[in-house]
Parts: structure tokens; C-alpha cells; sequence
């Protein structure tokens, strides 16, 4: 938002109400006063309280998971188990951009009718959300040379207050736009693309604040997580993800600078937020070389880790490594799902975390203490975590094999449901094995360490429901392929998802009975589906290849 | 990309850190380096074996992460198996290096600032791989094995266009796969079955039995050629049973069916059917 902008409107208000006091029939302004009010507060956009109360206006999804928990779960009950069957198309928008490869991986952002899309290839755009029709396009003029913003050229979304837009770039910049026309407010350097930097996921925007993170972990690259000034997009505060020397974590590296300086720990994926505690929490990947760890014994914080940052500072509260010493790409970049509930009898402030590592997690989100692991796959690496928190891993890769490097699941939304205490993810079952080699390290070349076997005849997804009491799997709906599809579930009892073969579906939540199923055409990869009510009307929208598909009761 | 940035961000540039892939690497490198040169039509490094296994390490560094170790590809996220794409029309040394420099506009696959050599040792490396018979000697009779392709394999097998669908298309099939490959193929049809011709048998709910060869399938629905190489499609909640456990519907020729002459002769026949 520029600043002055909203000086400049009040300005406006008090011109046109002073005109109004001198009218002469000043009982026709009492009647148009409340319109009036509405007109100045929709001009102005939604601010950070219309971001904290979530989905309490449900014609409105501000920020990536709907609102700040990542629960991805939407009060709105119009469509439901009796009726979804009749779910239809409405209309589909065409990107004319494509990620052969990875997927359309936006959660598009919806506010008084008008849907703020991104896309692959540093493409975005608003649009008409009752015609699919576009108000405008942007697209980023990229340089020939992006590094890891190459082989993942994707978005996740934007990130929104008052009338400016948040994205971040393939060639790691951050960008506001003014979401009236499209037009670049400001554009700052995260860091040097040239080095292996990317960034691509949807900016968390808080308080004053917007917080992006930033990929290259493939990469001699250092990750962090930043927050910035949403009206001048000057740099807050920074954590970086790998301790510098001397500092708390660099214990759990050799004691060199130069190994600390590209240790890893990208950030690519969002994090979820608690207003309350005012604590951020953030995923952080994989320690590079990837999967070569010769060189950089110990455990590697905080990679693989969960972090809860001061969200005033960016301090760090607790960490919780969930792969110590990754020698595998299971990155921990996922959406952290905060609720409160109730357990052993105690309500808890919990966060919930299905890894690719094979484990749902939950954890107890004021102190970081861990209160729960189990496998959700048949992951090999290891089927238990001990007492002290971490796994007892069984089989590093070496014998036989684990899961492959996307892991038993990925960065795709999962889903929480309060009221059945059911958590939704999908599964990716696979056989991949690791064959270490160590890496030359040269900036701006990817430094796997490495080299992986995936057995093609061996691979399979699910729609999995988790009790998060114990873990245990209460249902699941199997895919024929590894599956990067994210979850969304209502209170009307139900789950959609998307899986790799293009199917996005409609299940009952309680019994995992498949009630829906609409074939999209290119599969659904790394985006979870949203909701939202226009005109009285409940849509659901996914994006799936290159197209964003609404979806919508017939009209009586 | 500039020729600048390729000199000074390449692993023999003047800036770049002295960290090299492996011993091996450095050896062959040194060695080759000197005598190639830089931007040329053709591999400079065509006939110096040392290459390819220089290539192979930068292969196994740069790209086997979507190309697969092997080189054979991940289909999961469309990366091509790059040990078949010498037998596509058109390939040539120059045109895949122009493809790993610049790569491939609206994939994944990135351009790459290399210096030329070290493309072409990558090229060098992906000829070394190729799985082609193209190279090799070929016995028999091609006259003699037109007739017995027409008699023995062309209900299901075609080559370009004439001939059945249930198999493979057998059209320069002598480039993509060694004779030792082709006959095991003949003699037991089981050893390797490829993508979109995995066998299956379907019972339907009306108790028909469907024998025929996976084309696509998701979660609600099969697609396949039936037996009698009929396109059919199936909703899952309509079939009883599926097995896929039961053998190719190529039968085995064991030799008293078809000797090793007469193999010979169908071998020369597809390869005189490029």
C-alpha cells in the first residue's frame, strides 16, 4: 500500500460529507451515509483484522490456507454430501503458460469478487470470479540465466493487504503490486538468483509485515526467512536458517564458515501463524549437498526443522528437527497446521505436520515439546521416534529402499478437521535408493551430492485420514500414481482433493466414500482447492496444468 | 548467455574454484582440454573415449536428478529417457548440444552456461549410453524375414504402418534395442514388457472376460486395446475383477517354433526398415 494512500481517501470523504452537510435535503444523506461507508471501505482493501478473522466472511480467502492456522478448512456448508454430486464446471480460465514437469501450484486469493491469481513463469493476474473473464496480466520480464528458478519455474500465490499484492520471484525478488491495475509499487532484491537462489512461495502477510522465504537448497545457497515493510518493502528482520559461527546450532555443523555459509535450509514453502503466541512457524529444507553428508557431520540445524519465530523480531522461540542430518531431500517445507485441542485430557495449542520424512507429527506449538510421531506410509527409514524426540532410523538408503526425494508427501496442502479430529494428506508411496558421491561446489550449479534409482514399477498415492490422537490411519482412497495433490475440507462434512492423473474429487469426510469426481485434464500438483460464496453461490476452485477450473452448484 | 559468462563461471575458467568432479574428471579433463575446440559443428571429442566417462560424471552431478543415474528418464515429471532420443528423426551431435545449452523453451529443462567441452563431453556420454544396435552386424536373410514377420508377428506388430497394434510399432526398433535384447524379447516376452502394453484381464459386471494391454487408468477409469485391438475404455464400478498378474499376450517362440536362422532373418528384416 502506498503511503498516504488511505489520507488521500479520507481526504476525499470529508470533501464529498461537507458537501453533503450543505445540501438541502439532508435527509437523503442519512439514507445513503451506511452505502457510502462500505464504497470507502471496499476502496481501501482488506486490512491486517479482515486477514485475522479468517473465514469469518466466507466470500473472502485472504491469505494461502484461507486463514492463519493452515487448517485449509472452510465453514461454508451450500455444498454438501447429499448435493455434491452435481457439482459442474462453471467456468475455466487459461494460463497460457506451462511448467512441464511440476504443476500450477497457486492458491488464489478472492476478495470482493475479484480473484488474484499467480502463475508459472512469474505470470499473474486478477480476475472476474463470476466469468473466469481477466481484468488484467502481469508478467515478469526474467532473466535468460535463473538458476533454481529454472527447473521449478512456479508460484504459490500471492499474498495480500489493502490494495497492494505481494509475490515473489524466480529470480528471488519481492514485488508489490497495486491489485487495482497490475502496476509494481516496489520490488526488492531477496538475493542473488546467481548463486542458486529462487523464491516461490506465497508471501504470510501479518501485522505490518510481509514474510517470504526463499529456495535454493539444491544450491551452495544459505536459507532465511525475511520480513518486510508492506508499504516501502524495506527489510525488517531476517533469520537465517543455518546458524552463523559461534552461534546456538552451529555445534551441530563442522566447525567451518565456508560449510555454515551454504549449508541449505530453504524456505520455500509458507508458514502458518499465531496472532495470540505472535509466533511465526516455518519449514526449513534440506542441508546441502543433498544427498552427500560426508562432508558436513551432525545434525544440521535447523534443517528439516520446524521453526517458531517472534513474529515482531524474527527471533527464534523453539526449533524441532524432524530428519536429523538429512541425507535424503526430505525437505521440511510444509504448511504447519495449528489448532487447539484437546489431548490426554488437557487442551493444548498444538501444530500439526505431515512430513515427507513418513511421520505426522504433532507438537505442542507454545513450547515446541513433541507429543507425537507416526509413520503414515511404509516408509523403510524408520517406524518410530524415541522418547527424546528423535527417529530411530533404521535405513539411511542403503538397504533396500525409502521413499524417493519428494518424500511420503510434500509441500501440497493437507487438511485439518476440528470437529472429527481428522487430519487429510496425501500419501506418496515410492522406492528410491541414494547413491552418494561427493559434489563439486560451484555457485550457480546445483550440488545434489549424488544420485537416485527410483523403481518406476513401484509407486502409488492415497488420500490418507489420520486421527491425530494417535496417528492411526481411519481411511484412505488409493491413487494409481504418486500424488502431489493438496487437500481442502468444509463443515459439511467433506474433503476434496486432486491426484496425478487429473481427477479432482469429492469424499465424505467421516467415511472416506468417494461421492464426486470431476477429470481436470493435467494433473493436480502441489495446489490444494479453495472456496468461497458470490452472490450467494458456493464455489470451489482448483488449478490443475494450465488451467483454473470454478466449480459450482447448477442455479435453480 | 554470453561466451563471458560461460569463461568465468566454467569449471576450467580462470575464477572457478579448483574443485573438480573426481579425480577421474580432472585427469581426462586436463588431458582433453587443450587439444579441443571450443564452439565447433561437430564433437571435437568424437573419437577420444576418455570423454564419455567425463561426461558421465557431469551427467550424474547435473542432470541426473530429472533424467534419472541412468539416464533412462523419470516419466513422473516428463524427463525424457535420453537413451532412446538418437533414434529420433532429425537427432544429431550439434542438436543436442544446442539443447543442453540453451535448453528446452517452455519445460524444465534449463539452459546451461557450460563451457562448450564440457557439453560436448556430456554429449559424448549420451551417445556412449544410447541403447542402439545401430552399430552392430546383422546376419540372415532380410527378403526371407519379411515373409515370416508377415507370417509370425504382423498380426500384433507393425512396421511404420503395416501390421497389428496390440505390440510395439517395430519401426527402427533395431536402433533402440540390441539384437540380444530382441531375440530375449522373442524367446520370452515376459522378461520386459513396456509402458502401455502391460497385459491385463477385466471381468466385467455382465461376466464378459476383456484380455487386452493398459494404454492409461486413474483412480475411476481404464483405458486399453482389447485382443481383438479394439479401443475400450472402462469405468472401474463396472468391472467385477482386474489381474494384471497374467503373462504378455505375446506368445513365447521357442526354437522349434522359430529357429535362429529364421530370427536372424526377421532381425535384418527390421533393420532394413529404417
Amino acid at each position: 500500500m502506498k503511503p498516504g494512500t488511505q489520507m488521500t481517501q479520507k481526504r476525499k470523504l470529508q470533501l464529498i460529507l461537507g458537501e453533503m452537510f450543505n445540501m438541502p435535503f439532508f435527509a437523503a444523506f442519512l439514507f445513503i451515509f451506511p452505502a457510502m461507508v462500505a464504497v470507502a471501505q471496499d476502496d481501501s482493501g482488506p486490512n491486517y483484522g479482515d486477514i485475522l478473522q479468517g473465514f469469518s466472511d466466507p466470500s473472502r480467502w485472504l491469505t494461502y490456507s484461507g486463514d492463519y492456522s493452515g487448517k485449509r478448512h472452510s465453514p461454508l456448508t451450500q455444498i454438501n454430501t447429499e448435493n455434491v454430486a452435481s457439482l459442474r464446471p462453471v467456468w475455466t480460465f487459461q494460463t497460457g503458460t506451462t511448467t512441464r514437469g511440476r504443476g500450477f501450484e497457486t492458491t488464489p486469493l478472492v476478495d470482493d469478487g475479484v480473484l488474484y491469481v499467480t502463475g508459472s513463469n512469474n505470470y499473474a493476474w486478477a480476475i472476474d470470479a463470476r466469468t473466469g473473464r481477466r481484468f488484467w496480466q502481469y508478467r515478469r520480464n526474467l532473466p535468460e540465466d535463473l538458476t533454481y528458478g529454472a527447473s521449478a519455474p512456479v508460484n504459490r500465490g500471492f499474498g495480500m493487504l489493502g490494495n497492494s499484492l505481494f509475490m515473489v520471484t524466480l529470480d528471488a525478488h519481492l514485488l508489490a503490486f497495486d491489485r487495482r491495475n497490475g502496476d509494481i509499487l516496489w520490488d526488492v532484491e531477496l538475493a542473488d538468483y546467481r548463486v542458486g537462489y529462487a523464491a516461490t512461495g506465497a508471501p504470510l502477510v501479518i501485522d505490518g509485515m510481509v514474510i517470504t522465504g526463499v529456495s535454493g537448497g539444491e544450491y551452495a545457497t544459505r536459507g532465511f526467512i525475511d520480513a518486510y515493510d508492506p508499504a516501502t518493502g524495506e527489510r525488517l528482520w531476517r533469520f537465517n536458517t543455518i546458524p552463523g559461527p559461534g552461534e546456538p546450532g552451529s555445534e551441530t555443523w563442522p566447525n567451518d564458515p565456508e560449510i555454515l555459509a551454504r549449508g541449505g535450509g530453504g524456505t520455500w514453502m509458507n508458514g502458518s501463524y499465531d496472532p495470540e503466541l505472535n509466533l511465526i512457524y516455518w519449514g526449513v529444507g534440506n542441508p546441502n549437498p543433498d544427498y552427500y553428508g560426508d562432508s558436513r557431520p551432525g545434525d544440521n540445524l535447523y534443517s528439516n526443522s520446524l521453526v517458531a519465530l517472534n513474529a515482531d523480531t524474527g527471533e527464534l522461540q523453539w526449533h524441532y528437527q524432524f530428519t536429523p542430518h538429512d541425507l535424503n531431500d526430505w525437505d521440511s517445507n510444509h504448511m504447519p497446521v495449528l489448532a487447539d485441542i484437546e489431548w490426554q485430557g488437557q487442551q493444548r495449542k498444538v501444530v500439526m505436520v505431515g512430513n515427507r520424512n513418513g511421520f505426522f507429527y504433532v507438537l505442542d506449538r507454545v513450547s515446541g515439546e513433541f507429543l507425537l510421531g507416526k509413520p503414515f506410509t511404509g516408509t523403510t527409514w524408520a517406524r518410530e521416534i524415541g522418547a527424546d524426540g528423535r527417529p530411530i532410523v533404521l535405513n539411511d538408503g542403503s538397504k533396500g529402499c525409502v521413499p524417493d526425494p519428494w518424500g511420503s508427501t510434500n509441500f501440497m496442502p493437507p487438511s485439518f478437521y476440528p470437529e472429527l479430529g481428522l487430519f487429510y494428506l496425501t500419501a506418496r508411496e515410492t522406492c528410491a535408493t541414494f547413491v552418494p558421491e561427493e559434489p563439486s561446489l560451484v555457485p550457480g550449479q546445483a550440488s545434489f551430492g549424488g544420485v537416485i534409482f527410483i523403481d518406476p514399477e513401484q509407486g502409488s498415492g492415497a488420500l490418507r485420514a489420520l486421527d491425530v490422537q494417535t496417528g492411526e490411519l481411519r481411511w484412505e482412497f488409493t491413487y494409481p500414481s504418486p500424488t502431489f495433490g493438496g487437500v481442502l475440507t468444509t463443515a459439511a462434512g467433506l474433503v476434496f482433493a486432486g491426484d496425478h492423473e487429473g481427477n479432482f474429487m469429492a469424499f465424505d469426510a467421516v467415511s472416506g466414500e468417494n461421492l464426486w469426481h470431476y477429470q481436470t485434464g493435467s494433473r493436480i500438483w502441489g495446489a490444494g482447492a479453495i472456496t468461497h460464496l458470490l452472490d450467494g453461490r458456493q464455489y470451489v476452485l482448483i488449478p490443475s496444468g494450465t488451467t483454473l477450473t470454478a466449480f459450482a452448484l447448477p442455479e435453480r | 548467455m554470453s561466451q563471458e559468462t560461460q569463461h568465468h563461471r566454467g569449471l576450467f575458467g580462470q575464477a572457478s574454484p579448483i574443485l573438480v568432479y573426481t579425480a577421474l574428471f580432472l585427469l581426462l579433463a586436463v588431458a582433453i582440454y587443450p587439444s579441443a575446440v571450443l564452439a565447433q559443428q561437430t564433437n571435437p571429442l568424437a573419437s577420444d573415449p576418455r570423454a564419455a566417462a567425463a561426461g558421465g560424471v557431469i551427467f550424474r552431478a547435473q542432470c541426473a536428478t530429472c533424467h534419472g543415474a541412468d539416464a533412462k528418464g523419470i516419466s513422473s515429471i516428463d524427463a525424457p529417457d535420453l537413451t532412446l532420443m538418437w533414434t529420433q528423426p532429425g537427432i544429431s551431435e550439434n542438436r543436442v548440444f544446442s539443447r543442453i545449452q540453451e535448453g528446452v523453451p517452455g519445460s524444465i529443462m534449463p539452459s546451461h552456461d557450460f563451457p562448450d567441452i564440457e557439453i560436448w563431453m556430456l554429449v559424448s556420454y549420451l551417445r556412449s549410453v544410447a541403447v542402439s544396435g545401430a552399430t552392430e552386424e546383422f546376419g540372415g536373410n532380410a527378403e526371407n524375414g519379411a515373409g515370416l514377420f508377415a507370417d509370425f508377428c504382423a498380426d500384433c506388430h507393425r512396421v511404420v504402418r503395416e501390421g497389428g497394434s496390440l505390440g510395439p510399432n517395430l519401426g527402427r526398433i533395431t536402433l533402440r534395442r540390441t539384437q540380444a535384447a530382441l531375440r530375449s524379447s522373442v524367446r520370452n516376452p515376459n522378461s520386459t514388457i513396456g509402458r502401455g502394453y502391460k497385459p491385463i484381464s477385466l471381468t466385467t459386471v455382465g461376466g464378459d472376460t476383456v484380455l487386452g494391454v493398459i494404454k492409461s487408468e486413474d483412480a475411476f477409469s481404464i483405458q486399453i486395446l482389447d485382443s481383438d485391438q479394439r479401443l475400450r475404455a472402462f469405468s472401474k464400478s463396472e468391472l467385477i475383477s482386474s489381474d494384471r498378474a497374467i503373462a504378455s499376450l505375446m506368445p513365447a517362440f521357442a526354437e522349434r517354433q522359430l529357429s535362429e536362422a529364421q530370427l536372424d532373418d526377421i532381425l535384418n528384416y527390421l533393420h532394413q526398415q529404417q
